[in-house]
């Protein structure tokens, strides 16, 4: 069975980043979320596996979708994608529970490396 | 005013490499100051010459304006201003870590100016494979020195005295805030009519990847 995933950026152009390097396994069961508080809907209301998460957004952002993950104890394997690569937010987003953190734009070889690292491929 | 405006495709994938190079400028900034830097979404409109100085009212509170001009291969070059917000200027010096006298805050102004300017053009002129070069940073105002003009005066000045000759301009901007020192930044990029143009192409051949 293909594991449910969900990628969650306000642009379409790096949702469509994203897509276009994710592994075969991944690649059936997509959805997107612009924002962080669509995120949080879909990750509330249906099982999703794996999460690739922007973190600067409006309305929620990255980091308040790791901690609405962590309140209301949703299991998921989030790997951050961004751009805001500085340390303090690396530890920061690891410490709320991310598997990984990825630096934009996201290569393949960084990707498949993460997820093969997470038992996800 | 002629129309210039991004479709929402050109609009995002402009956003998105903004986006990228303000990441890359703000962790240069945070290892700078040894703080963190938070981030916001960047904005970017469409400005008229005219108005310029309306749209930069919310902005004109600054106690110092730093210019520096950008010029890169195929016609792409503008103007970015940086603004520093009242409660900066005391602090400056501590969080700069210079000794009291070391450097006049003008200066250290202007060196933290050219490196948040310098290290965000080249992270974004990379991603369209391109390369910049720059005028000397100047400041435009600074609130210790100047006592009689505003920050908003000095800038309107500024561009209608200097080569930026324009009717329109896309205005980008993007903050920084040191949270720890209550320190603001916007960096307002401002990419001339005939420069628009050139980015769009630029951003078309990025697209047509998509």
């Amino acid at each position: 069975m293909s594991l449910s995933v969900l990628i969650c950026d306000d642009s379409n152009m790096a949702r469509k980043q994203v897509l276009r390097i994710l592994p075969e396994s991944l690649s059936e069961n997509v959805q997107l979320a612009t924002n962080g508080v669509e995120a949080l809907e879909i990750l509330n209301n249906q099982p999703i596996d794996v999460l690739f998460l922007d973190l600067t957004m409006p309305i929620v952002d990255g980091v308040g979708v790791l901690q609405g993950i962590k309140e209301a104890g949703i299991s998921v394997k989030v790997f951050v994608i961004s751009a805001d690569i500085q340390p303090e937010m690396q530890n920061k987003v690891l410490d709320l529970g991310a598997k990984a953190f990825l630096r934009k734009p996201v290569q393949l070889d960084v990707l498949t490396t993460h997820l093969t690292q997470h038992d996800i491929l | 005013m002629k129309n210039f405006n991004l479709n929402e495709d050109q609009q995002d994938c402009l956003q998105e490499i903004i986006n990228v190079a303000m990441g890359q400028a703000s962790d240069q900034l945070a290892r700078y100051l040894d703080t963190f830097v938070y981030l916001k979404v960047p904005s970017i409109e469409q400005v008229s010459s005219q108005h310029l100085s309306d749209t930069l009212k919310s902005e004109a509170q600054s106690v110092a304006v730093v210019s520096q001009g950008f010029f890169g291969y195929e016609g792409i070059r503008g103007e970015a201003l940086l603004m520093y917000q009242p409660k900066d200027s005391d602090r400056l010096a501590d969080l700069l870590g210079y000794e009291p006298d070391e450097l006049s805050v003008e200066e250290q102004i202007i060196d933290l100016s050219s490196i948040l300017t310098t290290t965000f053009l080249n992270v974004f002129a990379s991603q369209i494979d391109n390369q910049m070069s720059y005028s000397a940073p100047r400041l435009l105002f600074s609130s210790n020195s100047d006592k009689n003009t505003s920050s908003e005066s000095s800038i309107s000045e500024h561009i209608q005295h200097n080569s930026f000759n324009w009717d329109v301009a896309l205005k980008v901007k993007i903050s920084y805030q040191v949270t720890d020192y209550s320190f603001n930044c916007d960096m307002i990029l401002l990419i001339p009519e005939s420069a628009i143009i050139n980015i769009t192409s630029v951003i078309d051949r990025i697209l047509e990847e998509y």
